[in-house]
């Protein structure tokens, strides 16, 4: 049952076992939470629940399309942006938000959409390339290479 | 170079599917029936004696199933380092604002945190000491009177001072007579937080036969079990640790830290206990680092050589004595051969939060003290800082500061590779007056880290390989040790499967810290997958009729070496080992250390400081190390680059916050704790050096700790050079900055040290 008090993270996590949203301060401060909610990056430990009754919430297990991965998650994966991989389902989410978002994204808006959420382990770099290297265009290549 | 078909090339990590896709499952992931949540109460006094306390109306609360107070374990001590100084759980006093004095379990979170707040605790202040400084005299109020009585005693010199330690080399006195210049200095840096996004969790639960089953966030699954049997008086056999994913730790879970809180309580109720630690707890129970004063004193000649170096620091350790400050003499001299030196550490118990281990524990501090020291007496004789550190650089056959002689390695290839890629030397020149550009280097250095390992290969049915490691992979390790693997066995990463490990199924292992695992645990992996190998030739001679050493494995087969089309596929061998003389093939091995490698990482940083605001910005970051052989230089990259950017967060804005009165941390969360953002960070560029290590798997060194080590260092030399202030306190923050080209004093730390002599031990 949901109480009246839950955040949409503990609805998620504690009711529904959905537990690849992570909580890293439970206070809006770091982002490991983040979902969507109708479209838009939020975290998730300040939304209640019962607030999001009517939303449309995707979390990072909604993502990948069976066995394919969203073009972020496999980014994210070929560019290395990843390491302990707690921030990481936020980190997808926050950028899959900012690319549909319409906003243009060239690197700068990029790492300002990203600005919410803290990473300690990979300084940002690889996780920067990996949400350029995502950005939908028609001549994109395969990525770095990766074996 | 050798010719590799796995190492040296970038591959995906063997974590990362499970990573993007949510599916990674942590401590706190964890859900099991009948589950309780565990609260913890924390003491509100720095330092008192507990008159009581009153559980009552917290077990008669609904909802609530167990209680416990430092009573209810054995009555203990343990230690995180040499001294066995520390109780689990507070008993009849407390040391620090934020000690554990009980813990409640019960059917919900929320229950759990009503019934913290209706547990009753009645102090009775006791005179504290907060500043490491005033604490180390003899006439502070003492942490621990009873310190004598603690188990490891030996290295203290009494008082507050926990433990000291010492180097000594030829005649320092005579150094500095022989000196054309001395140069005097003192430095101080400031409390800081690892920083892990992941906040320690922990499930404990017990099975039927009364085991204790343990699912841990931490890099040292034996460290907690072998803690854990400790402080509950357990044998080690009655307890198995799962290492789960771990959400970032960088020194913080090396050891025991809340795992025996939901132990006892599923001991006591039967049922499995959850604890997850908030935010606030992850900044004060989890042993983040404290201040550190350093006092340097180096004679130099006019020609640019260091002839002697005089070294006192002094480490707060808060309450008890986790990470020893052991970096005080090791990395005394820094990159450098001096060949007359007195170095001295000491540890000081406070009323805080005692200290732990974050990313070589303390090596960060003295790099900042030494390369900041370095430019000075390098712009003091008029010499360019990197020819001055070129001058004097240690070379190979070189003496260590622990007497050890410095092997092959890469130092005077990384800083020719810095100077390369930065143009050195340069200056920066600005057209706005409003601005100083300039541009500042450093040295870092680091041993690669040993200790016990152990590995073992399984060679399946199919010819793939499971490996079967005890460490924990805290930084894409795994993804190397696959690859090790699969480069000495002949086959490809996707051949390899890296096994989910707890301490009842992998062999023995030392936690992973000290960027031991690549160096030490890759070793043993490579030897493991060797002694298969030579399994396989053995079983494959006997097939093919030809003796062993005339056959190679590669492509997933076994071959004649004259005759490659003489084959047989290892699934086939793995198959026929099942009913040979020495049944199925595993490949095993053991080690309990590696000789000595040191790793150097030579960093430079252009910044932008304005002089209306004191404001610095890192416009470009630059790093040369020598990792000896990249493994997978993806990963490589991935760990310079984020180990620069908490060097540049502990720079410019990181700081735990102590009120100087009560030792409370001020600013326990991620909002007041501040932490870089990807808007904050320019690109960090990376030279890979690869000078081989004589012992390291496929010649590689040890990468994650030295990248964190110079950017505060390299940021202070750089506004020197921008603005001709020198910052010699942590952070470097704007208001710093400001005050000094104000011409206003900076916050003076002062070490006494005639005190500190007077205290020397005999």
């Amino acid at each position: 049952m949901v109480e009246p008090y839950y955040s949409l993270l503990d609805t998620l996590r504690d009711e529904m076992q959905l537990t690849g949203t992570k909580k890293g301060c439970d206070e809006g401060d770091c982002g490991a939470c983040t979902v969507l909610l109708n479209g838009k990056p939020v975290c998730s430990c300040l939304v209640l629940a019962h607030s999001a009754h009517d939303g449309e919430v995707t979390t990072i297990e909604g993502l990948a399309n069976g066995q394919e991965l969203h073009p972020v998650q496999q980014a994210f994966v070929e560019y290395g942006g990843l390491q302990c991989g707690y921030c990481t389902p936020g980190l997808i989410l926050a950028a899959v938000g900012f690319l549909e978002s319409g906003e243009e994204p060239t690197e700068e808006n990029i790492k300002f959409a990203l600005g919410g959420n803290l990473c300690r382990c990979t300084g940002y770099s690889k996780v920067i390339e990996a949400v350029v290297a995502a950005v939908p265009r028609p001549d994109r290549g395969s990525g770095r290479g990766t074996e | 170079m050798a010719d590799f078909q796995t190492i040296g090339k970038n591959h995906i990590r063997v974590d990362a599917l499970e990573k993007v896709t949510g599916k990674a499952t942590y401590a706190g992931d964890i859900y099991l029936p009948g589950m309780l949540m565990c609260k913890l109460l924390t003491s509100t006094h720095s330092h008192a004696r507990i008159k009581s306390i009153d559980t009552s109306a917290a077990e008669a609360l609904p909802g609530v199933r167990c209680v416990i107070t430092g009573e209810d374990y054995p009555d203990a001590r343990f230690g995180s380092g040499a001294l066995m100084d520390r109780r689990i759980m507070a008993r009849d006093e407390v040391f620090y604002i934020g000690e554990p004095l009980a813990a409640v379990a019960a059917d919900d979170e929320i229950t759990a945190l009503e019934a913290v707040e209706l547990i009753k605790v009645e102090y009775q202040d006791i005179e504290n000491v907060i500043d490491p400084l005033e604490a180390i005299s003899d006439k502070s109020p003492e942490v621990h009177p009873d310190l004598e009585d603690f188990e490891g005693y030996g290295f203290a010199l009494g008082g507050n001072n926990c433990t000291m330690l010492d180097a000594d080399r030829g005649d320092v006195e005579q150094g500095f007579k022989d000196s054309d210049l001395i140069v005097e200095e003192t430095y101080h840096t400031q409390p800081i937080s690892q920083g892990f996004l992941e906040p320690m969790a922990c499930v404990a639960d017990v099975e039927a036969n009364g085991r204790l089953d343990i699912y841990a966030s931490t890099q040292g699954p034996y460290q907690v079990r072998a803690q854990l049997a400790s402080v509950l008086d357990m044998p080690i056999g009655n307890i198995k640790v799962t290492a789960m994913e771990m959400g970032g730790g960088f020194g913080a879970k090396l050891r025991l830290a809340l795992e025996a809180f939901p132990a006892l309580l599923a001991i006591k109720t039967g049922r499995p206990v959850k604890l997850i630690n908030t935010r606030e707890e992850a900044f004060t129970l989890n042993g983040p680092r404290l201040e550190t004063n350093i006092y340097l004193k180096t004679g130099v000649t006019n020609d640019g050589r260091i002839l002697a170096r005089e070294a006192r620091s002094i480490f707060d350790m808060g309450a008890y004595l986790g990470a020893g400050p052991n970096s005080g003499v090791g990395h005394g001299l820094g990159a450098y051969n001096i060949p007359n030196f007195k170095l001295r550490s000491y540890g000081v118990y406070t009323n805080k939060i005692y200290v732990g281990s974050y990313r070589a524990s303390g090596v960060a501090d003295m790099t900042f003290a030494t390369e900041s020291h370095t430019d000075v007496i390098a712009h003091k004789l008029g010499i360019d800082p990197m020819e001055f550190r070129i001058k004097n650089a240690l070379s190979d056959g070189d003496i260590s500061v622990n007497g050890s002689v410095i092997p092959k390695n890469g130092l005077m290839e990384t800083l020719e590779a810095l100077k390369e890629r930065m143009g050195l030397p340069k200056k920066l020149p600005s057209d706005d007056p409003k601005e100083g550009r300039g541009v500042g280097i450093c040295v870092g250095e680091w041993r690669s880290g040993s200790g016990p390992s152990t590995a073992a290969i399984n060679v399946n049915e199919d010819g793939t390989i499971s490996l079967l490691t005890g460490s924990v992979d805290i930084s894409g390790s795994d993804t190397s040790l696959a690859q090790i693997a699969a480069e000495s066995l002949g086959l490809r990463l996707d051949q390899v499967v890296v096994a989910k490990r707890n301490t009842d199924m992998a062999p023995f292992t030392g936690p992973s810290g000290g960027s031991r695992i690549v160096y030490s645990q890759g070793r043993v992996v490579q030897n493991a997958a060797e002694d298969a190998k030579s399994k396989l030739l053995d079983l494959a001679a006997d097939r093919l009729g030809v003796p062993a050493d005339a056959l190679e494995c590669a492509g997933g087969a076994v071959y004649v070496q004259d005759n490659p089309p003489q084959s047989v596929d290892l699934g086939q061998l793995a198959r026929m080992s099942l009913s040979s003389r020495g049944g199925p093939i595993i490949g095993t091995a053991s080690l309990s250390s590696l000789p000595y490698a040191p790793v150097f990482n030579a960093q430079g940083a252009e910044v932008v400081v304005d002089r209306e605001t004191g404001q610095v910005r890192v416009t470009r970051f630059v790093q040369a190390q020598d990792v000896g052989q990249a493994i997978n230089p993806m990963g490589v990259e991935g760990q310079l680059e984020g180990g620069a950017v908490q060097g540049i967060g502990r720079a410019l804005s990181e700081e735990i916050l102590i009120d100087k009165d009560t030792g409370e941390v001020r600013n326990p969360s991620l909002a007041t704790y501040l932490m870089p953002l990807s808007v904050d960070m320019p690109e960090i560029e990376n030279i890979l050096v690869e000078v081989p290590s004589a012992d390291g798997p496929f010649g590689a060194r040890a990468v994650a700790e030295s990248p964190g080590f110079g950017p505060p260092a390299a940021i202070a030399n750089a506004i020197f050079d921008a603005v001709g202030v020198r910052i010699k306190t942590l952070p470097l923050s704007a208001e710093r900055v400001l005050a000094a080209i104000q011409g206003r004093p900076e916050d003076e730390y002062r070490m006494d040290v005639d005190e500190l002599r007077s205290a020397e031990a005999p």
